[in-house]
Formats: C-alpha cells, structure tokens, sequence
C-alpha cells in the first residue's frame, strides 16, 4: 500500500519510475483479464459451429417426423419421448417446488427455513445419476424400465430448482406489499396466492423454465429408468426413447450414419436448450420491474 | 358472537389446508433426500460382506460372479474409479477457476455496460448445453485435437522426465483422463463465471471508491479491496463448480474410456471414474455387481455431500462479512 502516493502531493505530475511501472501492471493485468474474458465464450461458439456444420445436412421435415426404424430414419420418438417425460416430471416437480418454497419463506421460521436451505443445497447438488440410481432401485422392480420411472427421475432433480428459485423471488417481494393486504383483512394465504406470488408470478415461472431445461438435458438418469425403445407409441408404461439417450447412444457408434443421427439430434436439442434460456433471460430482465 | 365466529371462521377456512399443503411439499421434498439415501444405502449391503468398505475404497479390481451353487466370487474396488474423479476434476477446477474469477472480474469491474449484459449471457449459456452435447462433441471434435497437441506437446517434452505425463504406452486412444478433465473445464467455467459475478457484485462500491480516491488503479483495486473482499465467496463458488465437476456423468463416460483395471499410470491414458463407470456399468451389472455400483453411487454421496455443506457454510460466512443476507 505504500507505493500509492496522492496525486496532490507532488505537484510536477513527472511519474516516477514506480508510477510507471504500476501503470505497465495494470494495463498487463486489464489485457490479461480481457483475454480471459473471451476465451471463456471460444467453447460456446465452437460447439455452435461443429453442431450446425455437423448437424445442419441432415436436418429436414422427415428426420423429425420419421420413427428410427422409417426410411430415411427420424427421431420423432425420442422427440416424443424427451417432452412427454419431462412433462410428466415438471407437473409433478412444479406444486412441490412452488409450495415448498413458499412455505420456507412465508411461514416457516428463521431455523426452520435455514434448515430447508441446506436440503435444498444437498439436494440440488446430487449428481443426477444418483436419482437415476435410486429411481433404478426403487422403483423399476415395480414399474419396470417405463416412461414413469423416467419422469419420477427427472422430477427429483427438479423439485430443489424450482423451489429455490421460488424461495429467492418470494424474498425480493417488498414486505409492504404484504402488510398492506393484510391490513385489509385479507387472511395470509389467500395474500401468499393473490399478492405475493402474483407479483413474483413471472420469477417462479423462470424457475420452472428453468427445472424444464434442466431435464431436457438429462441423459444419465434416464439410461438407468426409461432407457431407449424404438416405438413410436406415448406410452409411459413401456421404455420410452428419448433425444439425450439417442445421442448418447449413437455417438460411439462406428456406423457414420448414426452418427450424423447424433450430430442432427444434438443440433434439435441445443435449439431447444438455447429457446429456453432466452425465455429465462428475457423474463428475468423483466422480473427485475418489482 | 355466533355470526363473528362463523366470518372468523370462513376467513381462515383455507389457512390450515394451505399451510399444510406448502408444509407437505417441504416435508415431501425431504422425503425423497431420505430415501434416495437410504435406498442406496440399503443396496449396498450386499457388496459389503464381500468387500469391506476400506479394501473397497482403495483396492483395484472389477470382477463378480455367481456360480450355480450361489457361492459369491468377486473382487470390487473403487480406487481407479475415485482417482479418476478427483484428477479430471482437479485438472477441471485448476483451469475454470482462473479463467471464470477473471471472467467474472472482467464482466463486472471492467466491461463496457453495453457489452456486460449480452457478454453474460453468452458465458452462462454454455451452462445450459445438454452435457451429452459437450460430450458428442468432444469425443468427436475437441478430444483428437487436444491429443495431438496440448498431450503431445507435454508427453514428449516433460513426459521425458515425469512418467505420469509420459505418452500412453499402449497406441493414442480416442480416450484420456486428461481430456476429460478439459471438457470438464469447459463445463464449469460459466458456473465459477456466475456465482463469482454475484459475489464481486456484493463488494460494497463505497470499498472500490476508497481505493481509487487514493489514486489506486484499477488492478491495484482489484488486488487489494476486491479478490480479498470477496475471497470466501470466491472460494465458494470453486467448491461449488468441483461438486458440480464430480458429479458429471455423461460427458466424462464419453471421453475418459472405460479403463477400470487399475489406475492408470498416466494421465494421457483411458481410466474411469465413479459417475461415469456407474452409467457405464450398469445396463449388464449381476446383481452382486450392481451392489458394488450402489457402493460407489454411495461414496459418490457422501463427497458431494460434504461439499454442499462447506459451501453453504462458506456462503453463510460471506455474507456476514459483506453485511448481507444470502
């Protein structure tokens, strides 16, 4: 700390050689940090430009609505299957997550809700195969390998994004707001519905675009529960296919054909992942209003 | 007195319904912590008369049968499993926490404002690419290419000297720990990136004017007020992308190889690590084996589960530090 010397001091402004030498520092270290800066988005638009040099020639109207077995081969199955299971997992993931963070922030108690934090920290942080695992032993003995253990996978890993999402909106509602229904009389659940969670409608839905996101993306858990299939049928009684467990499944393979599946599934799904971050995004500016 | 009851009583008629309803869920939530614990837990049980939980945790060996007469042969041992998840994670973490804390500096401290919001963007979207897509394309694109430059370059010059960075004595394979490890690099570093943003935004601005007003300049604040300001968010933000690092399934089963015979005795070679294996394994596993797996999905528990409890403590203590709550 020495070294900074106040301006007002010396009043010739000639810098000395230690002035000189902090400036070379500091516009070393800004490069530095610029550089960094960009090579951090370099993956991003590598990957962009593999995926569509890659994906792009295969890419038409019969690909995405062919079945894997239809000449020329589709995906509409694994289509299908990726957006009926993680529907079926968000209906579910959506009630518990929103309830539950609502009553970790407007019921429960200082302890209580620190408490309901840290499970949310542990839960979030289960690597997904773990839920696969689980769902695995649990419950494919009963159901077997099916849409549902699929979608019940995919809903435990949903269920802490939605709720902390929810939790951390809830939290930025003034408190005024609340007290002021209050005062009216208007009793404390019909104000938590009406008031609060009107004004922090948009939030918790960012929250579950984003839990939809996330078990879009998921592959691991989904090899273990629903694994492939190649009917076309939604029924969530049998193995279901779905676009994460395709490419996984084709990229190996030897056959450059399948490959090109994964190149071009791969494409479908980074379009579908890239749409709803933007909605995120785009509420998320929006949400900044209250 | 009767007609006051009964509006008391229509007025909190959905009060107790809500209340145990918003309860239920938290509770239902925890439920599902519980059991998936347990279910592993419980699973595992098999393993554990054949193995003992230390010699599985630090022998070598992937093998189980059962012959007809039901007598149990079978040798399970997570160390290469283990090694691999905390080298690629490790090599992960040393490259995506520079890169994402300077990322992070530079989004706040330094960028134009008109450059900060779509830049953002453009780092935490890679957050969101389905890992199997990192995955396809660094087994076909990023994995050849790191072989024949950055593994080469290191194995013929300090591979000489350093057997661990020696080349893979076998031929170059399409696989390697070191390359998982760079992909899981890529995956983290908008994670270090994000929760670093929010921590150096934390940083109380009249601590930045203080510096400046001294004649400081903009790395000099940068070094000395902020990065020791905000080092236990810092800090907790790392912990946060390792955990993240070692959970990773499906791009580190594509690109690491499935090499379970022992730990590797270089970095340029295929191994395995817990997530990747339990993925891997699992489709054809007998029974006793899939006990060794719910051993290792065990084990895979417990570290993530420390690590979420460092973090939240870390992230509780800075933001008594900064005066703020989380």
């Amino acid at each position: 700390m020495n070294q900074v010397t106040s301006p007002s001091v010396r009043l010739d402004f000639t810098l000395t050689p230690n002035d000189i030498r902090r400036r070379r520092v500091n516009q070393f270290m800004i490069r530095a940090i610029q550089i960094t800066a960009i090579l951090s988005v370099v993956p991003l638009f590598t990957i962009l430009f593999v995926i569509l040099s890659k994906g792009l020639p295969q890419l038409n109207l019969s690909f995405l609505l062919n079945g894997p077995l239809e000449q020329p081969r589709g995906i509409i199955n694994a289509i299908q299957g990726s957006l009926v299971i993680t529907l079926i997992a968000i209906v579910a993931a959506a009630p518990i997550g929103i309830g539950g963070g609502i009553y970790l922030n407007e019921y429960a108690s200082t302890r209580v809700a620190r408490i309901g934090e840290l499970f949310i920290d542990i839960m979030l942080g289960i690597p997904s195969i773990l839920a696969g695992l689980f769902t695995y032993f649990a419950l494919v003995p009963i159901l077997g390998h099916s849409g549902w253990t699929g979608s019940i996978a995919l809903t435990i890993l949903m269920i802490p994004v939605v709720m902390r999402t929810t939790q951390e909106v809830l939290r930025l509602v003034p408190t005024g707001l609340r007290e002021a229904s209050l005062a009216l009389g208007v009793p404390q659940w019909k104000t938590t519905i009406f008031v609060t969670c009107r004004t922090a409608l948009s939030g918790i839905m960012t929250g579950v675009v984003l839990a939809i996101s996330r078990g879009l993306g998921e592959t691991a858990p989904l090899l273990l529960t629903s694994q492939s299939s190649n009917d076309i049928s939604i029924n969530l009684g049998q193995p279901m296919n779905s676009m994460t467990v395709v490419i996984y499944q084709s990229a190996t393979s030897s056959d450059p054909q399948i490959v090109a599946t994964a190149w071009t599934t791969a494409l479908v799904l980074f379009v579908l992942a890239l749409i709803l971050n933007v909605l995120v995004r785009f509420k998320t500016v929006n949400n900044r209003v209250f | 007195m009767s007609e006051a009851r009964s509006f008391r009583r229509s007025r909190l008629s959905g009060e107790l319904p809500f209340r145990i309803l918003t309860l239920g869920s938290v509770l239902l939530a925890a439920a599902l912590l519980f059991a998936l614990i347990f279910v592993i837990l419980e699973k595992s049980f098999i393993l554990w008369p054949v193995e003992a939980p230390l010699t599985f945790l630090t022998s070598s060996g992937w093998f189980g049968a059962t012959d007809p007469s039901g007598v149990i042969t079978a040798a399970f041992g997570a160390l290469p499993m283990i090694w691999g998840t905390f080298i690629t994670s490790l090599i992960g973490i040393a490259v995506a926490a520079p890169i994402g804390i300077f990322t992070a500096i530079y989004l706040v401290e330094l960028a134009p404002k008109r450059l900060a919001a779509p830049l953002t963007f453009l780092v935490e979207i890679v957050a969101a690419i389905p890992s199997v897509v990192i995955g396809l394309w660094a087994l076909g694109e990023l994995s050849p290419r790191l072989r024949d430059s950055i593994e080469w370059w290191v194995a013929s010059s300090l591979g000489q000297f350093i057997p661990w960075l020696s080349e893979d004595p076998q031929q170059p394979s399409d696989t390697s720990v070191f390359r998982s490890g760079i992909v899981l690099a890529i995956m983290i570093t908008p994670m270090v990136a994000a929760v670093s943003r929010e921590v150096i935004r934390s940083v109380p601005q009249s601590l930045r004017e203080g510096l400046v007003g001294m004649g400081a300049t903009k790395w000099e604040t940068i070094r000395l007020v902020i990065l020791p300001t905000a080092r236990v968010g810092l800090l907790g933000a790392v912990l946060l992308a390792f955990g993240r690092a070692i959970g990773e399934t499906i791009a580190v089963r594509l690109t690491i190889g499935m090499n379970i015979s022992g730990v590797p005795p270089t970095l340029f070679q295929p191994g395995s690590s817990i997530a990747a294996q339990i993925a891997g394994a699992f489709g054809e596993a007998s029974p006793i084996e899939k006990g060794a797996l719910a051993g290792l999905g065990l084990s895979l528990f417990l570290l993530t589960f420390i690590l979420s409890l460092i973090v939240r403590l870390l992230m509780w203590r800075s933001a008594n530090r900064m005066g703020a709550r989380t």
